[in-house]
């Protein structure tokens, strides 16, 4: 799990948390996608969490048009030319 | 630590009470529980945004039917930090019935002055075609061919260039939160803001308050004397402050009457390249269902926001994620008539919330409007947050897929003590020296984004503290009245 998607998953509170990381568990194995299956909600939300860390990888996004490093240092450039907080 | 007052919480309501209380040479402390956040740390990456900027992560969630996640910002500027920057005023016909049926002396021209400075603080003016981005073209295209009610957002931007991650951190400064507004300017008045501040109690002997009790970060005491208290913590932390305060709640309906204007969204498949990330996100509006409770407003952001918020698993997530550049995104925000509850268990909010039939049936409704919209636009492929081969007509609320952002109600106003928590003037009932500025006052859902409303609510209790009539409204240039009076003209 990348640090971002870590910092995520221990971000949500107690309950939740736990749960999560017991879906995730369970959605990187190949054979338990079945019983995840059965309970949309649940899979949903460790699809969605996967996807998340999936997508935010910096190369992976490059590829679809994304670079966040760009976003940031043209907001960075924009905030010192113009002193901006 | 002494003042005449003392606000807690930095969002729309107590950043702006603070900066006016203070411009007004009041002695002011405000108590912010989460952390300041400097821009130079936003790195437009949402997992790691979410887990720094957000309460819980972003994934604070109501229990009920369906369960509604329900993202709170943290840290100074609340959740203007973290929102999309739209800004509506009140609509005419919900404060009519906020004068109807819970008897406030609140009406368009009364508030109007507090909302235009409010609007000048912000910089709040009309996003651009140019700036909106394609993502707003296809969902005008669509209103267009249908003959639909529609317009560009009014936002609280300056200088914005468009950087598509509004509720990730703005990394221009061009959103103007109140970290970056008012907060500097009730600081450069004198007001002392302290950051990493949990407030446990307001402090009230004899029906009167007189401070507050909070923790440093550091696990220090701290105790602030001041015969006024503000207490703007957001309708979720709102009643759990007022709960462990123990004070008097004569109506019962504190921690009740919570409205989310629950949202949901769609995603469509286009021929053309939309790149929805480029420009801003939400800059656009379908107002024609406003008057049924359903209002479709834009959504988007980077590849990391949509895959978490498409509604596909497995190989038909991949292939249209693969199609990322040409996909468009459309928000569904519902005004709700549910109504739901918020409880201290051990010092955290449980959020009771289920969705009513009426709401279900404006939810089905406005999944079909969607998808009719993108049709119109010249879609490919429609995919709504529903199962798999489930129509809107049939969605049931356990199949819904929602998100809110906008809790508001749970201290709601009424003139009545025996019906709100507080009153017309946002003064507590029951007890002296505590009013409330965030959105557990608004007592009824709004049907429109609701950051101005509280800020215009918040500057009109400043004002109402200090014993000052409301501001004048400035006079419009000679350019911007012929500007208007020509406008007039091609009109008529």
């Amino acid at each position: 799990m990348s640090a971002g998607l870590d910092g995520f998953v221990a971000a949500a509170p107690w309950p939740q948390r736990s749960g999560l990381r017991v879906l995730l568990a369970l959605a990187r194995r190949p054979r338990s996608g079945a019983l995840l299956a059965r309970v949309p909600l649940a899979e949903q939300a460790a699809h969605s969490t996967l996807a998340l860390g999936r997508y935010d990888d910096p190369a992976v996004a490059r590829r679809l048009g994304w670079d966040a490093a760009a976003v940031v240092a043209r907001g960075r450039a924009l905030r010192r030319a113009e002193g901006r907080p | 630590m002494k003042a005449d007052f003392c606000v807690v919480g930095s969002g729309a309501g107590g950043a702006v009470v603070a900066a006016e209380l203070a411009e007004s040479g009041a002695s002011v402390v405000v108590l912010e529980q989460g952390p300041g956040h400097d821009a130079d740390g936003f790195t437009a990456r949402p997992p790691e945004m979410l887990a720094r900027l957000y309460r819980d992560g972003g994934q604070t969630a109501t229990l009920g039917t369906p369960p509604v996640l329900l993202p709170l910002g943290r840290g100074l500027g609340g959740t203007t930090l973290v929102n999309s920057g739209t800004c509506f005023r009140t609509p005419p016909y919900v404060l009519a019935r906020w004068a109807r049926e819970f008897g406030l002396e609140v009406d368009e021209p009364a508030l109007a002055p507090f909302f235009e400075r409010v609007e000048r603080a912000l910089s709040v003016s009309e996003v651009t075609p140019e700036l909106a981005g394609a993502n707003a073209a296809i969902a005008r295209r669509g209103a267009e061919r249908l003959g639909w009610s529609h317009g560009y957002l009014r936002r609280n931007a300056r200088g914005c260039v468009g950087s598509g991650v509004c509720v990730f951190g703005c990394p221009t400064s061009a959103k103007q939160h109140t970290g970056i507004t008012y907060i500097p300017r009730a600081r450069a008045a004198g007001a002392r803001i302290l950051t990493g501040a949990d407030v446990r109690q307001v402090l009230v002997a004899g029906g009167r308050a007189h401070g507050v009790r909070a923790r440093r970060a550091d696990g220090s005491a701290l105790e602030v004397r001041a015969p006024e208290v503000i207490v703007a913590c957001g309708a979720i932390y709102t009643p759990l402050l007022l709960d462990a305060s123990r004070l008097a709640d004569a109506s019962g309906q504190r921690g009740r009457n919570l409205s989310l204007h629950p949202a949901t969204a769609a995603f469509a498949l286009m021929d053309e390249v939309v790149d929805m990330s480029r420009g801003v996100p939400q800059s656009f509006y379908v107002d024609e269902f406003a008057a049924d409770g359903i209002m479709l407003e834009g959504v988007a952001g980077p590849p990391a926001y949509a895959a978490m918020s498409l509604p596909l698993t497995g190989a038909r997530h991949a292939r249209a994620m693969a199609d990322y550049r040409h996909l468009v995104q459309f928000g569904l925000m519902v005004s709700d008539r549910s109504r739901g509850r918020v409880r201290s268990v051990a010092g955290r909010p449980l959020i009771r919330y289920d969705l009513v039939r009426e709401d279900l049936d404006r939810f089905r409704a406005g999944l079909a409007r969607l998808e009719q919209l993108f049709a119109a636009a010249g879609a490919r492929e429609v995919y709504l947050p529903l199962g798999t081969g489930v129509r809107p007509q049939h969605a049931s609320a356990r199949e819904l897929r929602l998100a809110a952002f906008h809790p508001l109600g749970t201290a709601r106003a009424d003139a009545r003590p025996s019906h709100g928590v507080t009153d017309g003037d946002l003064a507590m009932h029951g007890v002296a020296g505590v009013h409330v500025a965030d959105g557990s006052v608004v007592p009824s859902a709004l049907g429109v984004n609701p950051q101005l409303t509280i800020m215009a609510l918040a500057t009109r209790l400043a004002f109402g503290l200090l014993g000052r009539p409301a501001p004048d409204i400035p006079r419009r240039s000679s350019s911007q009245a012929r500007g208007s009076d020509e406008e007039a003209e091609c009109l008529s």
